[in-house]
């Protein structure tokens, strides 16, 4: 191993890449409204790259600040007139407050290998807005001028305090918006399906009510095995009373071994649960078959049933995250969305056969096959949930 | 139960017995139609090559008629991108890895403009091949970073409005939830990648937020722009030293075969580098490097105390010395 002695002053090597080498001094914004009293943008830019001349720019640096800014004023003037600032589409202005001019020699300065970044931080105390809430629900958009080169890309940053984490956008030369950024928060829902970012719309104005959404994706089209159980509850009679008693207690049961679930103090692992909710399909379709009246024991069966149900929705559950500052209400929320599926379950299922009940082959013709079919389906689930 | 006939149990029974086993038959048959499961073992070495020399830039790069993106297949589920040095001297390599369903690029080049430099057609392109050979259909790409680095997320614009893709983001927030890491940089995390095990770790030293990724099933280590054949410049030693000695820890509990990474910048001869911003590169070493190269760089992180260029024969460490100075006038 041999030491080598820094050597300067070698920096006319460069011919043909000096103009594609503007990638180390990049220029990054960083974009802060975490605090909606103090609102600020700061601007990493290689000015004596850029804005000002090598020379200007070392000159400047070797000044006291009162100096420094009438040297640099007419730099940070130009940045500001091509840095458009929009909030809901309306521009708004900013204001130099502190900078910080580094540099190491000349030479590394015109070096534009050697990125040598001067840092700018503006306030934004003016944004126009009424209130902090305005704030968290305001978009905002970045856009650099035509005209004005800074050394791209430009990494943006944008930190909200209604968000987890920032957001990131790149500007090119080519590409000079950042486009409209919502400052709200992005939930650990965002992105998945187009049903959960509908939900997403909907918590904009109706809080919790993107959590009756997924309980209700929790049946309807998610939870397959429910709807063939309260199915297999609706084929058992023709009197609505007796439909009316089994989903009362199915969904008490549910509703409260969800609750449990959840909560952390109930826990059964799901290779137990899931095989369990496809033999209670079998035995509910089974019981059907056999004692087609409604006995005093089935109300048991079905509320024990309800109660396993519910540790299976609380498994799909605990795969997303319940807010922590309103887990009662989002809890809430979702098992409401469970009873609306299951309603419309029963909903559709009247308008497909109900209107046949009084048939006197009803039962022969439909209520019996069908209910043959769901004992079928369930084994299906059992064997496949336990062999395979 | 005793209110039905016997005759009747049969028939219900029998009922029950077909729908099960013919939603069983859907089942298996359906099963075996649908595209055959990629497997990742990580006990047995997956092959792969590289070329015998990537492609280096040209003497002038207004006659430069190479490809924008070099696209080297190191096996049929790892993909090793360049770009070419005459769009920009950097040279820098991009990684394409797959699992089932999903395909991760590690890295964006070094240029914005998609005329110039059309990474993302060019990974779309590869992306539709893979799926065809595979039998799979609208797989996802996670767009992530080995770090931070501008020279490195150039073209991350071109892949914003794709569909189907994860932005990772460039922010150290963003990357740090992305890979799960809430302990930078010291925890080591398993990722999976459609059934494909990495291990991810923080190695800065170069760049704050720089990762390393051990690939199981190839046994790669990719080390980005921390250790690769040219000039390391670090930013933090201590960090560094720290980093090395982990990516060496890693290959003490795991097999590695090569390590990869982002840069060549040493020419053949041992100790000399190409100066900085050469766009012609006529006698580069291989990219992969060894476990004594790796050894070597372990040494130097107790040899170094003071800042200053140390040469080694196959890399150089500039520690925090600015980017620009260069050893060879
Ligand atoms: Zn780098």
């Amino acid at each position: 191993m041999k030491l080598k002695k820094v050597i300067c002053g070698l920096f006319l090597l460069f011919t043909t890449s000096i103009a594609q080498a503007h990638l180390l001094n990049m220029t990054n914004l960083h974009l802060d409204t975490t605090n909606p009293d103090a609102v600020t943008l700061r601007v990493k830019i290689d000015l004596g790259q850029s804005l000002l001349s090598p020379q200007d720019y070392w000159r400047t640096v070797n000044m006291g600040s009162r100096e420094q800014w009438v040297n640099i004023e007419p730099a940070v003037n130009k940045l500001l007139d091509g840095l458009g600032i929009f909030v809901n589409g309306v521009a708004v202005a900013a204001n130099l407050e502190t900078w910080s001019l580094v540099a190491t020699s000349l030479e590394a300065i015109e070096n534009p290998l050697s990125p040598q970044m001067a840092e700018l931080t503006f306030n934004l105390n003016n944004l126009g807005l009424e209130s902090s809430t305005a704030l968290a629900n305001a978009s905002i958009e970045l856009r650099i001028a035509e005209w004005l080169e800074v050394p791209w890309p430009a990494l943006l940053r944008i930190d909200s305090a209604s968000r987890q984490l920032p957001v990131s956008r790149l500007l090119t030369s080519s590409d000079r918006s950042s486009r409209s950024v919502p400052l709200s928060a992005d939930s650990a829902i965002a992105g998945s399906s187009f049903a959960a970012k509908l939900a997403m719309e909907f918590q904009g104005w109706i809080p919790g009510l993107s959590w009756v959404a997924i309980g209700f994706q929790h049946i309807i089209p998610w939870g397959l095995d429910h709807i063939v159980f309260v199915l297999g509850l609706f084929f058992l009679s023709t009197r609505l009373s007796t439909l009316f008693y089994q989903v009362s207690c199915f969904t008490v049961a549910h509703s409260l071994s969800l609750g449990l679930a959840t909560l952390g103090m109930v826990s059964v692992p799901a290779s137990i649960v899931e095989p369990l909710i496809a033999a209670s399909i079998i035995f509910i379709a089974v019981d059907n078959l056999c004692s087609p009246v409604l006995s005093r024991w089935r109300f048991v069966v079905v509320t024990l049933f309800g109660l396993l149900h519910g540790l299976g929705f609380a498994s799909a559950l605990s795969e997303l995250l319940l807010p922590a500052e309103n887990f009662y209400t989002a809890l809430l929320m979702f098992n409401l969305g469970v009873e609306a599926g299951q309603i419309a379950v029963l909903a559709l299922a009247f308008a497909a056969v109900g209107w046949l009940r009084s048939w006197t082959a009803y039962t022969e013709r439909v209520a019996r096959p069908a209910t043959v079919t769901i004992a079928g389906v369930g084994t299906y689930w059992l064997l496949k949930r336990v062999i395979f | 139960m005793g209110l039905i006939k016997h005759s009747e149990k049969l028939r219900i029974s029998a009922g029950i017995a077909t729908v099960a086993s013919l939603l069983l038959a859907f089942d298996v048959a359906f099963s075996a139609m649908a595209p055959a499961h990629l497997a990742f073992p990580l006990d047995e070495r997956a092959p792969g090559e590289f070329p015998d020399a990537w492609i280096h830039g040209s003497k002038s790069a207004m006659d430069n008629d190479d490809p924008a993106v070099q696209v080297h297949a190191y096996n049929e589920h790892t993909y090793i991108l360049r770009e070419n040095k005459a769009i920009n001297y950097e040279g820098a390599f991009m990684y394409l890895f797959f699992g089932n369903e999903v395909a991760m690029l590690i890295d964006q080049g070094s240029t914005s403009s998609p005329a110039l430099f059309p990474l993302r057609e060019v990974v779309d392109e590869i992306i539709d091949g893979w799926e065809e050979r595979n039998g799979q259909e609208d797989i996802e790409l996670i767009v992530a970073n080995s770090h931070l680095h501008g020279d490195h997320y150039a073209a991350w614009n071109q892949f914003v409005d794709r569909p189907n893709t994860v932005m990772v983001g460039l922010t150290h927030e963003e990357v740090m939830a992305f890979w799960g890491i809430d302990n930078y940089p010291q925890q080591i995390v398993n990722f999976n990648l459609g059934g494909r095990e990495l291990v991810v770790t923080g190695t800065p030293g170069h760049q704050g937020s720089e990762l390393a990724i051990y690939d199981g099933w190839t046994d790669l280590l990719y080390t980005g722009d921390m250790f690769y054949r040219g000039r390391l410049y670090l930013e933090d030693w201590d960090a560094w030293v720290a980093s090395i000695r982990k990516l060496r820890s890693i290959a003490d509990q795991n097999p590695v075969v090569h390590l990869v990474n982002n840069h060549i910048e040493m020419t053949a001869k041992s100790g000399v580098d190409y100066p900085v911003g050469t766009t012609w590169q006529p006698s580069e070493p291989p990219m992969q490097m060894t476990l004594e190269m790796l050894d070597q760089a372990v040494e130097a992180s107790f040899e170094i105390e003071e800042p200053g260029i140390y040469t080694y024969d196959d890399f150089l460490i500039y520690n925090q010395v600015p980017w620009s100075y260069t050893t060879d006038p």
